[in-house]
This record gives structure tokens, sequence and C-alpha cells, in this order.
């Protein structure tokens, strides 16, 4: 192992140890921050991990976060939450796999169009699949468990995803991604087998995101598709991403942290008004700063450029 | 006869009502240096494509030593031991030029450990293409020349049996030129490969090879020793009269 | 028979809009790799304007059409020189102005989608018109179904002849197959690439306002015209406005009769299911040779 990935996952187990106090330290409030920080921290990452380095712009993150969700709607009356959260995880890897092997042999635009609807789809297939074999229009989660739990999960969930993005970043695995981003033509030439790769990126990513949703999926006491299936998720994953800088492992994780806070004081204030804003910062961004706030970082660490 | 180690048989790209190559047959064996020219628009660069798998032929095969890998992908063909430069260098910009060979180590060539370990050492590999000094510079910070370097020795960094070269001597002097094509000699001579040389500077590659194809509108019209070749009245013709040095 | 003639007609009443929206993107797509995918966004901004223009000023929808056209066009010029301009312009590559222009047309979502919330509101909006049915050959149709299909025909029919016979047609169509070798006969893309951007939000717009018509409208409701325009790009073949046509009326009726047949909410399901069909099968479009 690289001194430089060793180093980074010790820092995570420190950080990941003293958030692990939270819980006994912080106010309701704080710990409600610090779980949308965790939880975006999780998104923004894994989402990276696959969208970043291979420039596939994937907006199905919402799709996978729901599908999670329902994992654990459907499976909670019989199974503990120990298991339903990483058997999201799984249940939306494997779809992200299907569905990657379909399309993902698609020319960029395409591929972030068709998962753009992503979401949308999975939503109106469990909405009619529901109404018609379940007869039902929501779920309710009855005896949910304490928000410590759901708390820790999350934040082993977060840690698990870090930690699995910089190690994919120091391994071959992460050099075919950043090659298939840069050329991807020209790194199948050299040997990469780009099909398989990226399959499983997208399906590694799919997993993260699915699991945080059926983690989340119990701060809903009633879960129906139109709350879970919330574009909203998928969109502010990507922002913070892009923001931050997508091929940084750093960059996401700041920007999460920062843009919770945000969202947290100014969201339910001015709602639209925040919207507006982060549009028009993304625009900005791509327009004048394309690698993102941590490109202007890196730009300074550098002595001679 | 030696078994070819990679051969094209009728292979034809066809894009929509443009043949850009029309049934052309090509053996070439181990230890040979073969070169590729043509007026332009002959087919040169799209029959590479072909022979790398970055194109599936529309019609015709391609063995790789026996083996048929016709509308396999170009990384099964890299695995083969197909290794290809391309017209316009294309290597990975922001990668440092030691990295650029490291990642073909990293992939084909790990695929094929078991091939002759000449070079499994991106430094000994830059070292032989004159780009010791530049291992940590940005691979997009190097001259088109260098850069060209630079893809000779990310295909060779594969552990390739079979090389494609595409018009590596584009823009060079006389000397690099030569400089050049002794590197491509004594890589051919001390792993015995195979190697197609396209050029479009005829001039320059009929001294070093010792067979040449030449392509026309697609077609293969020739294929030989360099001097018959360039006395054939097709490919003159094809040259539009010019008579090419012998 | 009438059931039948009142499905097919359903099909291509909803297929002609999809048909209009999908010519503006394929104009923005297909001559500079643009992809907006706020494009929906300024359907929805069509059809607000209409709502306002009639429910405030009183102005006939028909009668406004145009004014939503002019309108949409200037803020395409706008919106293009803004925010896609450097992009096309500093590009390296195709693929990169893609996925520049990718997500600016994201924070281009967000932006026009949450400034209509905040002027409007989240409640669905909507005004009476034509709504009368119609009786023809037996069958019987709302007055402004048929209006808008009528419409919509006649502006995409429009684009087609502009494309095929004008000299300004031919020049994009000509940049779409070579902007190298368009720009050697003279033609600027300095004017033309804004002009084409404008003309395709002009389009959505249009499409728009026919819809207010007919529907109820919120701020979302551009969105799902973003994806359905892409899959009649698909469907139609890239850069080919008959393509657009033929593939936007094709869609129309595979929903209106697999909805029929199945359920309604499996709409989606359905257009997705011909995408991923179509890309697999004929990744150049139905029609292509």
């Amino acid at each position: 192992m690289s001194t430089d990935l060793r180093r980074i996952l010790v820092l995570l187990v420190a950080a990941s140890t003293a958030l692990a106090t939270l819980p006994w330290l912080a106010s309701d409030f704080m710990l409600s921050l610090a779980l949308t920080c965790l939880l975006y921290v999780g998104l923004a990452v894994s989402w990276s991990m696959f969208s970043g380095a291979t420039n596939y712009l994937s907006l199905a993150t919402s799709a996978f976060f729901g599908i999670g969700a329902y994992v654990t709607a459907w499976g909670f009356e019989s199974l503990p939450y120990a298991v339903v959260v990483p058997l999201g995880g799984l249940v939306a890897a494997a779809f992200a796999a299907l569905v990657g092997a379909a399309v993902l042999h698609l020319r960029g635009a395409y591929f972030a169009v068709l998962t753009f609807g992503l979401g949308e789809l999975v939503r109106h297939a469990i909405t009619y699949a529901e109404k018609t074999y379940a007869k039902t229009v929501g779920r309710v989660i009855a005896d949910p468990p304490e928000s410590i739990d759901v708390y820790l999960t999350v934040l082993l969930l977060a840690f698990l995803a870090v930690a699995v993005c910089a190690t994919v970043r120091a391994s071959r695995f992460g050099l075919a991604l950043a090659g298939i981003g840069a050329d991807e033509e020209r790194a199948q030439t050299l040997g990469v087998n780009t099909r398989r790769t990226k399959i499983l990126a997208f399906a590694l990513a799919a997993f993260f995101a699915g699991a945080l949703g059926a983690a989340m999926a119990v701060r809903w006491t009633y879960i129906e598709p139109a709350s879970v299936f919330n574009p909203f998720i998928g969109f502010q994953t990507v922002l913070i991403a892009m923001i931050g800088g997508a091929q940084t492992l750093i960059g996401p994780i700041a920007s999460a942290v920062i843009f919770s806070v945000m969202t947290e004081m100014l969201r339910l204030q001015f709602p639209y008004a925040y919207l507006i804003t982060l549009g028009v910062l993304l625009i900005l961004l791509v327009l004048y700063l394309p690698g993102g706030m941590a490109s202007l970082f890196r730009r300074a660490w550098k002595p001679n450029a | 006869m030696r078994e070819p180690l990679i051969s094209a048989r009728g292979v034809t790209v066809r894009f929509g009502g443009l043949i850009a190559v029309n049934g052309v047959d090509l053996d070439v064996h181990p230890g040979e240096l073969v070169g590729v020219i043509g007026p332009n628009g002959a087919g040169k660069t799209t029959f590479f494509h072909a022979l790398s798998g970055v194109l599936a032929p529309t019609e015709g095969r391609l063995l790789v030593a026996g083996e048929d890998l016709t509308g396999r992908a170009a990384n099964e063909f890299a695995n083969h031991g197909v290794a290809r430069t391309f017209q316009t260098p294309r290597v990975f910009r922001d990668m440092s030029a030691g990295d650029n060979v490291r990642f073909g180590l990293a992939f084909a060539g790990r695929k094929r450990r078991h091939a002759r370990d000449a070079f499994d050492n991106p430094a000994a590999i830059l070292e032989l293409l004159g780009l010791g000094n530049a291992a940590g510079v940005p691979a997009g910070g190097l001259t088109p020349a260098r850069q060209r370097l630079l893809e000779i020795g990310m295909a060779l960094a594969t552990r390739p049996r079979v090389l494609l070269l595409d018009e590596v001597a584009a823009g060079l002097t006389h000397a690099e030129v030569d400089a050049t094509a002794q590197l491509i000699r004594r890589v051919r001579d001390e792993l015995g490969l195979a190697v197609i040389w396209i050029e479009h500077a005829v001039r320059v590659l009929m001294n070093y090879v010792e067979r040449v194809a030449v392509l026309h509108q697609g077609e293969k019209i020739a294929d030989g020793d360099p001097r018959k070749v360039a006395k054939d009245p097709a490919v003159v013709e094809a040259y539009l009269g010019e008579e090419l040095p012998a | 028979m009438t059931f039948w003639i009142e499905l097919v007609a359903t099909g291509l009443i909803t297929g002609g809009i999809y048909a209009l929206v999908a010519l503006g993107l394929n104009l923005q797509y297909g001559l500079m790799r643009v992809m907006n995918i706020s494009h929906g966004e300024f359907l929805m901004l069509g059809a607000y304007l209409t709502w306002l223009a009639h429910t405030v000023f009183g102005v006939d929808p028909v009668a406004f059409l145009p004014v939503v056209a002019i309108l949409l066009f200037v803020l395409g010029l706008a919106v293009y020189r803004l925010c896609f301009q450097r992009i096309v312009r500093t590009s390296p590559s195709v693929e990169v102005i893609e996925a520049r222009s990718l997500l600016i047309g994201f924070g281009l979502m967000y932006l026009v989608q949450n400034a209509a919330y905040l002027a409007w509101g989240a409640d669905m909006r909507g005004y009476s018109y034509l709504s009368d049915p119609v009786q023809i050959a037996g069958a019987r149709f709302a007055g402004n179904s048929l209006l808008a299909f009528g419409f919509a025909m006649v502006a995409s029919l429009s684009m087609l002849a502009l494309l095929r016979w004008t000299m300004l047609g031919k020049a994009v169509r000509a940049m779409m197959q070579s902007p190298a070798g368009a720009q050697l006969v003279g033609i600027d893309t300095r004017v033309l690439h804004p002009a084409v951007f404008g003309l395709g939000l002009a389009l959505a717009g249009v499409a728009g306002a026919l819809l207010s018509m007919i529907y109820e409208i919120t701020p979302g409701m551009g969105e799902p015209y973003t994806v359905t325009a892409l899959i009649v790009i698909t469907l139609g073949g890239l850069g080919s406005a008959a393509g657009c046509l033929a593939g936007g009326l094709l869609l129309g009726l595979v929903e209106a009769f697999g909805m029929h047949f199945t359920s309604p909410s499996l709409k989606m399901l359905l257009s997705y299911g011909v995408f991923i069909g179509v890309l697999l099968a004929r990744p150049k479009g139905l029609f292509a040779r």
C-alpha cells in the first residue's frame, strides 16, 4: 500500500472515530446536520469515483437512492436494519450493472440524459407495482431504529465510501478509470477492458447510493415513491461533486460539508433563491473553473505549474 | 513457411456508401519490417484501425498468431500482442511521460507477462527512446515529435508481438528520421517483432523496410521488394507519375 | 371504429408536440453538440408566458404564438451568448463541448425551474380555451387538441421547408455535416450558432404555449419533455429534421397504443423501452440508410 493511501486511511479512521462520539456530545440539531453532511459526503464521493474519473456524467443517483429506500420499505418488517442497508446497496448495484451493460457504450450526452430520466422511470415502475400488486400507495415503517443507530450507520457508509474511493484511486482499477476519462479508445488499445471497468465502477457507485438510501429511509415514517425518488438528491450530489472538483478526493468531501450546512441554514428560508444560486454557481464554474474549487487549490500548491 | 503473426484476409471497411478499405490481404511474419504507403485517402489508417481492433471490418477476417480476432474489442487485440501508435499522437496529456508508459505496462503488458521481458521497466523504455529526462513531464507538454516517440514507448510497454506505426516520421528532420528508423529496426531485431509502418513520406520509408505494400483507394495494388514496387506501373500511376526513388 | 380513430389521433396529437420539441433540441445538438438539458424548461416558460398573457391581459393564445416565438428566440440569443458560446468556441473537442454544455444545461435547469417556482408558485395553473368538443368523422376531439396539433404540424413542416429550401436552412445543414467546410465557403458561425440556438428555444416555447391550451401547467412540466425529445432524436436520427417529425409522431402513437393496452402509468417505461431498443438495434436512428 502506498504511503499516500496509508496516510489518507489513517486520517479517515481518526476522523470517523471522532465523529462517532458525536451522538453523546452534540445537540439534536447538530446531529441532524452532521447526518446530512455525512449523507452527501457518501453520495458525492461515490459519484465522483465513477463520473469524476470517467467523465460519464451519471444523473442516476436519485434512482439508486430510491431503490435502496424501497428495499428498506419492503424488507424492514422481516429483516433487521443491519441487513436491509447492504441489501439496498446490492440491489441498486445489480440494477446499475444491468442498466450499465445496456447503455454504457453510449456517448456521454446520451448516457447522461438517459440516467436523467432513470429516476422518473423507476419511480413510475414502483408506483405501478405498488398499486397493482401490493394495492397500496405508500408504506409505513413501524418501529424504526434509534437515531443514534441511523447516524452511526450513515457514518460507517460515508467512511467506507471515502475509503473505497481512495483505494480505487490508488489502484490499477482507478488508473483504468482515469484512462477512460482521458481517452477511452486509447485506453482500450493499451489493454483496458473498458466495458467491464465502466460497468463495475458504475455498480460500485450505485451500491453506496443504494445503501445510503436504505439507511436514510427509516427517517421517513411514511415512504412513498414521490418523496423517496426525489430528484433533488441526485442534483445536489452532482452539484456538490462538480463544484468541489470531481476528480479529487477532498473536493467532494469539503464541498459536501459546506453545502449541507448551507442547505440546512438557507433552504428552509429561501428555498427557491437558494437553488437558483446553485444553478448560477454551477454555470459560472463550468465556464470559468471546470476543475471545480479543488483546482484552485491545486494551482496554489504547485510551485512551478 | 512460417505462420504469419498477423494476417488480414479480404478485409473491407465500409462507412455507409464509402468504401475505405476494399478486400485487402496482408500477412506479416515475425521479424518482418513492412512498409505501407499510398496516396492520401488510400485507406492506410483505416486499415490500421481494423488491424488493431479499433474498427470492426465490414467483411473479412483478422488473425493474430492464427487466432481469429475479427470483431473483438481493441483491448483483446492488445492482449494478444498488437500494439499501435496513432497518426496524431494520443497520449494521456495530464499524466507524466513515465505514467503514460506505466499505463501500457499495467494493462496489456501485465496480461502479457509471459512474453519476453525485454521491457518491463518504464525508465528503460524511456531511455531507449531518448526520453529519459522527460519521465516526470506531463505528456501534453512534450513537443509533437517527442510525443510520437512516447507513443512508441507506450506501445512497447504492452509487450507486443506486432507493432503498428502510423506515420511516426512526420515532421522530423532527416537525422531524426534516421534515428527513429534505427530505433525501430533495433527493437525489431531484439524482440523479433513484426512491424508494419505506415508512412506518407515515401522516400523515408523505402530506405529502411525490406518489404512494402501499396494501398490505393482502399485496395492493395502492390506488395513486395521496395525497388520492384517503386517501378511497378500501377504504383507509379497512383502517385500521378511521380517516380519513386529506388 | 371511432374508438380507433380517436386513439390514433391522440397519439398523433401528442406526437406532434414531441416532434416540435425534438426539432429544437435536434438543431442545437446536431449543429453545435450543445446538449441543452434545460430545453424543457423553456417549453415551460412558453406555457407560462401564454398563460400570463391570456389570464392577465386577455390575449388570445393563438394570436400570442408568434410573440412567444419571438420572445424565446431573443431569450435564446441571450442564453447562448452568456452560457454556451464560450464552451463551443474554446473546447478542445466535441466530447468536451457535450460534457460541459450538459453541466451548464443542468445549472440552467435549476435556475429557470426555480425562478418559475419563485414567480408563480408550485400550484397547477391553467386556463380554458376551446375545450368544447368537435366532431370529425364521428369521432370527438377537444377543439384545443386539434388546434395544437394543427399548429405543431404547421411549425414542424415550416421548419423542414426552411431547412430544405432556404439558403439559411442549407447553411445550417452544411454546418451540421462539415463545420470546417461550411466556414470555408463563408458561413459565419458567430451569427449562425446563436440564431440556431434561439430558434431551438423558440420551437420549445411554441410547443409549451400549445400545451398550455390543453393541459394545466406547473414549473416542473418541462423536464419529461427533454427526455422525450432525446428519445425522438434517437428514433429519427441525429441531425435529421424529417426524422424528428416522423420519430415524434411514431413515439406518440406507440405511447397511445401502449398505454391503452397496458396502463397509463407505464408510459415512461414504454418510451424508455423504445429508446433502449433503438439504441441497441439501430443506433443511427430508425430511418438511417
